[in-house]
């Protein structure tokens, strides 16, 4: 039927497109169904068997701790961690592959090689073959990338804190894997890495530049947004091991009597008699920390992923402008 | 002053420009940060008052506390040169070559397919072992400058390869696996892919097998622990002393340096049997 009515120029159709860019980009969408598969079976393996089974074993540990004999399953809680530290990390390098690919095949290649020139003449507008490239990637990507989070943010929260060791909502890895961050990240990183192969022009080349813009995001983020968010600040008496309050810590240490801040001396409280010592002589009245709480864990998940969200469609407009340019500058001299 | 070299380096040379200056820029950046951990923290040691290690009560900066940690972060940054220089022999210098054709074009210019991969590896080589050996020198400097700042983090694997020969033996390993893969897959992405999938399943292979480079230590009763012992999960009570680095050390050179040069032997004997 749609046979029937297509246009004699040879134009293709949208679901044409789709299925030519299928494809072109098979092997791709198989590596990322794989790891998608993988990550999501290794992340149910983690949040089901071998939580409990760590679980499991700290119990035993406990009850070690009193008694005098000890048989716990040490190497239930070693494979817990180990598999919870390689998931977070492949879970957090998606928006890498994704700008590593968009750099290198969906743009680099095909301009590199002349593919796209080709494509252009054939009945297919530029911004045509540029919407086509940009939208079923970015589905594609985020959805798998959501579903990985989510699925992370599940294991995570499985071990209902009967694991000692597990990791706090705030330690770098686990704060990003769990929250909607690499989403955006892969958004921004297909949309810079298509930026880059249209710029570049070269494979290698864009793979590089698109890695790199994401990792630059990411840092970007990283750093503004715990100090866009008001911290809260909590001081404390010397009678305290060190400065309360844990978390995302911007500033922590001692306030002195003139009220300034010093380093924290890591020396303990002033039940200790060198540690008084210390304290009275540089004149020192409580800790004080500077520090995020865990109630700020979503104000501050949205304040970075705003940006990079934000970022994404900068980038991807950034796309259109360049190649509207090149090909009408072509067409002005042709 | 480049048309003193003859024709075929000269055209590696001009071909991966840009690759020689990022290498160079990696390698003055490491330099850099490691300079600038190591003067930092002679800054901070100064101003340690009235203790002689962090923790006994003294106003300590961050940057003596931290020192390991911080040098195991460059070090990490060496991790990642390595990747980067697997991708790129993998991909640039020898798939991009055989894809688009220009491999087979300087073969029928008069340049053999042997000679054309010995140029390709020695002048990276060259370029790949003198700058390792650059930041591995300035690193065991830093790293034995403020040596008593630092716990075990000699055996993790940031700090590890970094502070000696190790560092030079994985570079080369890389680029060997680079030119191997490239050789076999003959398209850039997919041997970019594999050479750096190889390369980051060697360090994670040696990380699991390092412990066992060399025979354990056992503790007495009534002995201590060192902070600065090593004790590997899986092991028990053995652990490694500090001083047990070195001999750890050369032997996973050791075994790395095999199997760079098994893998450059492949690639010979890959590109004689596709020529042949």
């Amino acid at each position: 039927m749609t046979t029937a009515t297509a246009p004699v120029t040879g134009a293709l159709t949208a679901p044409h497109r789709l299925r030519w860019l299928l494809r072109l980009h098979r092997p791709a969408l198989y590596v990322w169904t794989a790891a998608v598969v993988v990550l999501t079976a290794a992340l149910l393996w983690l949040g089901g068997p071998l939580t409990d089974a760590a679980v499991h074993a700290w119990r035993q540990y406990d009850v070690c701790r009193t008694g005098a004999t000890c048989v716990y399953d040490q190497d239930a809680i070693l494979r817990y961690k180990d598999v919870y530290q390689y998931t977070t990390w492949a879970v957090l390098a998606l928006p890498f592959l994704v700008a590593a690919w968009a750099g290198a095949a969906l743009t680099g290649r095909e301009v590199e090689s002349g593919t796209a020139h080709l494509a252009w003449t054939q009945g297919v507008s530029p911004a045509r073959w540029l919407a086509a490239k940009l939208a079923a990637p970015a589905a594609v990507a985020a959805a798998g990338t959501a579903v990985l989070v989510a699925l992370h943010r599940w294991a995570w929260l499985a071990d209902h804190g009967g694991i000692d060791t597990a990791k706090s909502w705030s330690s770098f890895e686990t704060y990003y894997a769990n929250g909607p961050l690499p989403v955006a990240l892969a958004l921004a990183g297909l949309a810079a890495g298509a930026l880059a192969g249209l710029a570049t022009g070269r494979a290698l080349a864009a793979l590089a530049w698109g890695m790199s813009a994401t990792l630059a995001l990411w840092g970007a983020v990283h750093l503004a947004a715990p100090r866009l968010y008001p911290a809260v600040t909590r001081t404390a008496g010397l009678d305290h091991d060190g400065p309360v309050g844990s978390g995302i810590v911007l500033d922590s240490g001692i306030v002195t009597a003139d009220g300034r801040h010093l380093p924290d001396p890591f020396c303990g409280s002033s039940a200790y008699s060198t540690c008084q010592a210390l304290y009275e002589r540089i004149d020192a009245v409580g800790f004080f920390s500077v520090y995020h709480p865990r109630s700020h864990y979503w104000p501050l998940q949205l304040l970075a992923t705003a940006p990079v969200l934000a970022a994404a469609a900068l980038l991807a407009l950034a796309a259109f402008v360049l190649l509207r340019r090149r090909t009408q500058g072509k067409a002005a001299t042709a | 002053m480049s048309t003193l070299l003859p024709g075929l380096p000269r055209a590696v040379l001009r071909l991966h420009r840009p690759a020689l200056a990022l290498w160079t820029a990696f390698v003055l950046v490491t330099v850099g940060c490691l300079v600038l951990v190591a003067s930092a923290s002679d800054g901070a040691r100064s101003g340690l008052t009235d203790c002689t290690a962090p923790g006994d009560g003294c106003l300590a900066d961050p940057w003596a506390i931290d020192y390991g940690s911080l040098l195991g972060t460059v070090g990490g940054l060496t991790s990642l040169g390595v990747w980067a220089v697997a991708a790129w022999a993998g991909g640039a210098l020898i798939g991009r070559e055989l894809e688009s054709g220009t491999a087979r074009l300087a073969w029928t210019q008069g340049v053999s397919p042997r000679r054309w991969l010995a140029t390709g590896l020695a002048l990276p080589a060259l370029a790949l072992t003198t700058g390792s050996a650059a930041v591995a020198a300035v690193f065991q400097w830093a790293w034995s400058s403020h040596q008593d700042l630092t716990a075990d983090e000699w055996a993790t694997t940031g700090a590890f390869a970094a502070r000696g020969p190790a560092l030079a033996a994985y570079t080369l390993c890389a680029l060997a696996l680079g030119a191997l893969t490239g050789l076999l897959l003959r398209r850039q992405l997919p041997a970019l892919g594999a050479s750096l999938a190889l390369t980051v399943a060697l360090g994670q292979a040696m990380a699991a097998l390092r412990a066992r480079f060399w025979p354990t230590a056992t503790l007495h009763d009534g002995q201590h622990l060192s902070p600065h012992a090593w004790q590997p999960s899986g092991h028990g009570p053995a652990y490694h002393p500090a001083s047990h680095f070195w001999p750890i050390h050369l032997v996973e050179t050791g075994v790395v340096v095999t199997l760079a040069a098994l893998a450059t032997a492949a690639a010979f004997a890959v590109l004689r049997r596709r020529t042949a």
